[in-house]
């Protein structure tokens, strides 16, 4: 297993070492950091515009290739990931960053995932009933609700609720009130700047997952095994739960693996709205602001998310299902 | 008995049972199992199906009960409805005692004592009916903790240990710990059997246990589900529609049509005296293998009643040649048969119906074709199909990114054989043999390929242009095995037809005369082609099969397993067809079949397969009366033959194990690892079998002659692959069943 692992992390490193090299040609050809300086005002001089890239690594004078060796070299020798534009090192803002966004996911995603496989089940186990379609419509309509309106929803309704209590209980932006002294009233604070997005994001997220578990497991409930285990005497109930279960999941643990990175690296909608800067809203503006090398940072930061996510997909797979366990 | 009850709502009232207890094979205190008055019904879109209408019978410990039916007589519901398995929305009224104690009405929950523990199935497909994600002893375990709460861990394990021994599966104690996946079918069904008899069950049903397995596992299977029922001394009732699967294991049969019994019967009475027009028909549909004389199968026209519609009259009527008037006043009654033991039978002729009535001739089976070739020498007729050692070794490789070669699958290794005009050659074998592999070969017609392929005078290594290859095409047609996969349901039956002629360049008036004359020349209404294939039944979809084969008038037909979909009945008339056809057309036949008995009725020369080369080869007749090879006699005397007296005296070899896998292949002979006579050999004998690879040779002084070649005198058309043909074959895997004991290993 561990060699199986080793030599997939090894694959794996390869596509994200390629996908961020490319990623750093089409930055460092396109994004054109020096043309935003000489809107300053006062307007300075080409000559100073190039000479102060050029000591914060990004001399527009170089040809890609040149500024690729540099870059790449800055990586594997110092692991410096290069400035921006404005002097910032990429390192120490990337931290950050990763920090505010695992901050902000995990506790949904966690969520999201435990409500959605149960409420999957619970469906399952009721198909047709009022139980069943009324979670199975919802699921539906937070598949078609972008996913923007859902938040700005989640804000007006934790908005109400502080108006109806005439108190903030809910803060509908922001990571945390700054200057809180440590102890309860700082644990409160963070509740209440916690509860809204997470809240949003998994009352969006848990409909796919809903739907596809119970999908796979109507289409178990009827296998011929399920009817194996009740003719050793087992209830219905009792055959599906110990049975059908377990094998209506393997495809759902797929699924999740590889969801995860979907929404670490694509969640921009909920760092913007609810105001945590985290990686995602991080690689739209290095975009915007020219960043070359935020931009291919974010970009390689998403291949390792993604790489994470499919060897732990292969890891969910191999630990639900024995057909695909390697020698 | 249930006549009066097939409308409306069952009530049972005390007199009803008391009444139908009467009506029984045996007295009913001693029954394990009474059944009575059962019926089934689900709702549909159409209406309600009445699945089952009024199935009675008891069972009694340590006997079996065969219920033999095609599909749709509703075999299997009966014994899920014993087994209170059938979904909620299903209909279920009537009685089913267990040792006096009513099953139906209980609920899932009280049912789940019985199920498992006094009661346990055995179910059709062993490759779908285990968990995958479990292993085979945590499966066999749960079967005994559901049951036995208090067992302890240990005795758990030595138990499915003890189990998996008895149902003959090798280091039972290591294999616990395996997964499904690493089972073949034949193991998986022991597995099943194993979790089946865990607590030792009162009853045991068997639906269809072995119809997805090859016949040498078969036997392997029965074998086991024999010592199983020696084991455990349950009562068994065997589902099938094999009536020679049955014939050596049941005690009382009960044919079933149309949802109903229609005669019951011990298992002589129903195999040689029976009295209902549809088993005489039964009987007469399927080939024989231990016959050689030619005569037509029986082919019961039509097909089963729509069950949505309660029948006013006998529900056989409409496809039985006896019928008369008052064959449609009312559904006959389940009688006894006057003069013969508890023998019952569902018709108003039963009486007139005897021993001496021929069923070939009740049913007018239609005379034995006589094809112009027939009198003509094998040697003087032109070849239409010739492979010179033809080889498709498939490279078996490890790694995802660098591929390794760590063997080579021989699925076909040095093939050689010719086919004349109007001869049917056919290839038997177990599944992994070849046989599909050697179809493709031919069908692939490529002059890359290893080996040559001569058709009609063409051969594949001078086949470089589009033009041959249609030439060829024209010459060799193919009918496939699953007839409603072959043909486009998109696709009305003229378009099915019309697209091979389409492609010949023929015009559309010539195209139209051509469709009407190949919808007669199959046994089609031609004034059905504008149907669409799903308006057919599965005979007919296989008749439109051999129609778009002969459109172009072939020389060479070749048919992968064209029956083994189908139901018996419908099977003899395809059978029937494709015999005729050969006849009057002048067609040679390359045949694919795992059943031996239709190989043997339908062909004239056999060759038999294992892994990927012929180890006998001959005419039909000499191979299957006089088998050289060890295997072609193990096949032969796996195969179940519809006649109990011979069923239970004959001495049958029991292979071990499955087919080897193509890397384990010995070095000397192939079969060497399961071969009975090299297990009884001294060891001398034994190395030369393990070094040296038995050629295909003739038998005898002559063997120096090469049969195939045209002018040896009086050649004797059989050769095999083995060096001692005559040997003694190990007592271990020799198996007889007198009558009532047998001597298990």
């Amino acid at each position: 297993m561990l060699r199986y692992l080793a030599k997939r992390g090894f694959t794996y490193l390869v596509m994200i070492f390629l996908t961020t090299s490319a990623g750093y040609f089409l930055a460092v050809s396109s994004l054109k950091p020096a043309l935003l300086e000489q809107e300053r005002i006062p307007r300075p001089t080409p000559e100073q515009v190039a000479n102060s890239m050029r000591l914060k690594g990004l001399d527009p004078d170089l040809n890609p290739w040149e500024r690729y060796v540099d870059w790449l070299t800055g990586i594997v020798t110092r692991w410096d990931w290069g400035r921006s534009p404005n002097g910032a090192f990429i390192n120490a803002e990337f931290g950050d960053r990763v920090w505010i966004s695992t901050r902000l996911f995990l506790a949904s995603i966690v969520l999201t995932l435990v409500i959605g496989v149960a409420l999957g089940v619970y469906s399952a186990a009721r198909q047709y009933k009022f139980q069943d379609r009324v979670i199975t419509s919802y699921s539906y309509l937070a598949y078609i609700v972008p996913a923007p309106i859902a938040y700005f929803l989640v804000q007006l309704g934790a908005i109400n609720i502080n108006e109806t209590v005439g108190n903030r209980i809910f803060f509908v932006t922001g990571i945390s009130t700054p200057g809180m002294e440590p102890g309860w009233a700082q644990f409160v604070d963070m509740v209440g700047h916690y509860a809204v997005p997470t809240v949003a994001i998994t009352l969006v997220g848990w409909g796919s997952y809903q739907i596809a578990q119970r999908q796979y497991l109507l289409d178990n409930v009827n296998a011929d095994f399920v009817r194996t285990a009740r003719a050793k005497g087992l209830t219905r109930n009792q055959a599906i739960s110990r049975h059908a279960l377990r094998v209506s999941f393997i495809p759902v643990a797929q699924s999740i693996a590889f969801t995860i990175p979907a929404i670490f690296a694509g969640g921009f909608f909920a760092e913007k709205i609810f105001a945590w800067p985290g990686v995602g809203s991080w690689s739209i503006d290095a975009i915007s602001l020219q960043d070359v090398n935020a931009a291919t940072a974010t970009l390689a930061y998403g291949s390792v998310i993604f790489a994470l996510g499919a060897i732990l997909a292969d890891f969910a797979t191999t630990l639900v299902d024995p057909r695909v366990r390697v020698q | 008995m249930s006549s009066e009850t097939t409308t409306g709502a069952f009530e049972p009232t005390p007199s009803t049972v008391e009444r139908l207890h009467v009506a029984g094979l045996h007295a009913p205190t001693d029954a394990v199992l009474s059944v009575r008055d059962l019926n089934v019904r689900f709702n549909s879109e159409n209406g309600v199906v009445h699945a089952v209408r009024g199935v009675d019978f008891d069972l009694l410990a340590g006997k079996t009960l065969g219920i033999v039916g095609e599909s749709g007589s509703g075999k299997s519901v009966t014994s899920l409805a014993i087994m209170g398995l059938l979904p909620p929305t299903a209909e279920v009224t009537g009685s089913v005692r267990l040792h006096g104690s009513e099953l139906l009405g209980l609920s899932d929950k009280a049912m789940c004592a019985y199920r498992g523990n006094d009661l346990a199935m055995v179910f059709q497909d062993p490759l779908s009916s285990l968990t995958p994600v479990y292993t085979v002893g945590a499966q066999i375990v749960e079967a005994l903790t559901i049951h036995n709460p208090a067992m302890s861990k240990q005795a758990k394990e030595a138990r499915a240990v003890e189990l998996l021994a008895m149902v003959g599966i090798p280091s039972p104690k290591d294999r616990l710990r395996a997964f499904p996946h690493e089972f073949s079918g034949g193991m998986r069904q022991r597995v099943m059997i194993a979790i089946a008899i865990a607590n030792n069950p009162r009853v045991l049903i068997a639906d269809e246990p072995t119809t997805a397995l090859d016949v040498t596992i078969q036997a392997q299977v029965l074998e086991v589900l024999h010592t199983a029922q020696e084991e455990t001394g349950a009562a068994v009732v065997m589902i099938t529609h094999d009536l020679g699967v049955v014939a050596g294991m049941a005690d009382d049969i009960m044919v079933m049509y149309a949802g109903k019994p229609v005669e019951t019967g011990m298992v002589d009475e129903i195999y040689y005296n029976p009295r209902m027009p549809y088993t005489l028909g039964l009987l007469g549909a399927v080939p024989r293998v231990d016959v050689s004389e030619k005569s037509s199968l029986i082919p019961i026209e039509g097909i089963p009643p729509n069950l949505i519609h309660a029948p006013t009259g006998c529900s056989f009527a409409p496809r039985c040649p006896l019928a008369t008037d008052a064959c449609l006043e009312g559904e006959p009654a389940l009688l006894p048969v006057a003069g013969s033991g508890p023998h019952s039978a569902a018709c108003i002729k039963s009486d007139s119906l005897g021993q001496d009535v021929d069923g070939h001739e009740v049913f007018s089976a239609p005379p034995v074709p006589v094809s112009r070739f027939d009198a003509i020498p094998r040697n003087e007729r032109a070849t239409v199909l010739q492979l010179n050692d033809v080889r498709k070794h498939f490279p078996l490789t490890k790694g995802a990114l660098l591929k390794k070669r760590i063997g080579t699958v021989k699925a076909v290794d040095g093939l050689s054989f010719d086919i004349r005009e109007g001869e049917c050659f056919s290839i038997v074998g177990e599944s992994g043999s070849g046989k599909t592999t050697t179809l493709l070969e031919i069908m692939e017609f490529h002059k890359d390929q290893d080996g040559e392929v001569v058709i009609g005078g063409i051969s594949n290594k001078k086949a470089t242009d589009a033009r041959t290859k249609s030439a060829m095409r024209r010459e060799l047609q193919m009918v496939f095995q699953d007839p409603t996969g072959a043909l486009d349901p998109r696709f009305t039956v003229y378009e099915v037809l019309a697209e091979p002629l389409q492609n010949a360049g023929m015009d559309k008036p010539a195209i139209r005369k051509r469709i009407m004359e190949l919808m007669k020349l199959v046994g089609l209404q031609p004034d059905h082609v504008n149907r669409f294939p799903n308006q057919f039944s599965g005979g007919q979809r296989q008749r439109i099969g051999i129609a778009r084969a002969l459109a172009v008038n072939p020389k060479l037909v070749v048919l992968d397993e064209p029956v083994s979909a189908l139901d018996v009945s419908v099977q003899a008339g395809v059978i029937n067809l494709l015999d005729k056809l050969r006849a009057e057309l002048g067609l040679s036949y390359l045949l694919v079949a795992h059943d031996l008995s239709v190989v043997r009725h339908i062909s004239n020369r056999v060759a038999v397969m294992y892994l990927g080369k012929i180890v006998e080869v001959g005419e039909v007749d000499r191979v299957f009366d006089n088998p050289r090879h060890p295997y072609t006699r193990a096949l032969l005397s796996a195969i179940p033959v519809p006649d109990p007296h011979l069923e239970r005296t004959r001495e049958r070899i029991i292979l071990k194990g499955d087919l080897p896998s193509p890397l384990d292949a010995p070095k000397g002979c192939n079969f060497a690892t399961r071969c009975p006579v090299f297990a009884a050999l001294p060891a001398p004998k034994q190395e030369k079998c393990l070094t040296l690879e038995p050629p295909l040779e003739a038998a005898g002084p002559s063997s120096a002659v090469q049969v195939l070649e045209a002018g040896s005198a009086e050649p004797v058309d059989q050769r095999f692959a083995c060096f001692f043909p005559d040997g003694e074959l190990d007592e271990e895997m020799l198996v007889v069943h007198d009558s009532a004991e047998h001597n298990a290993p």
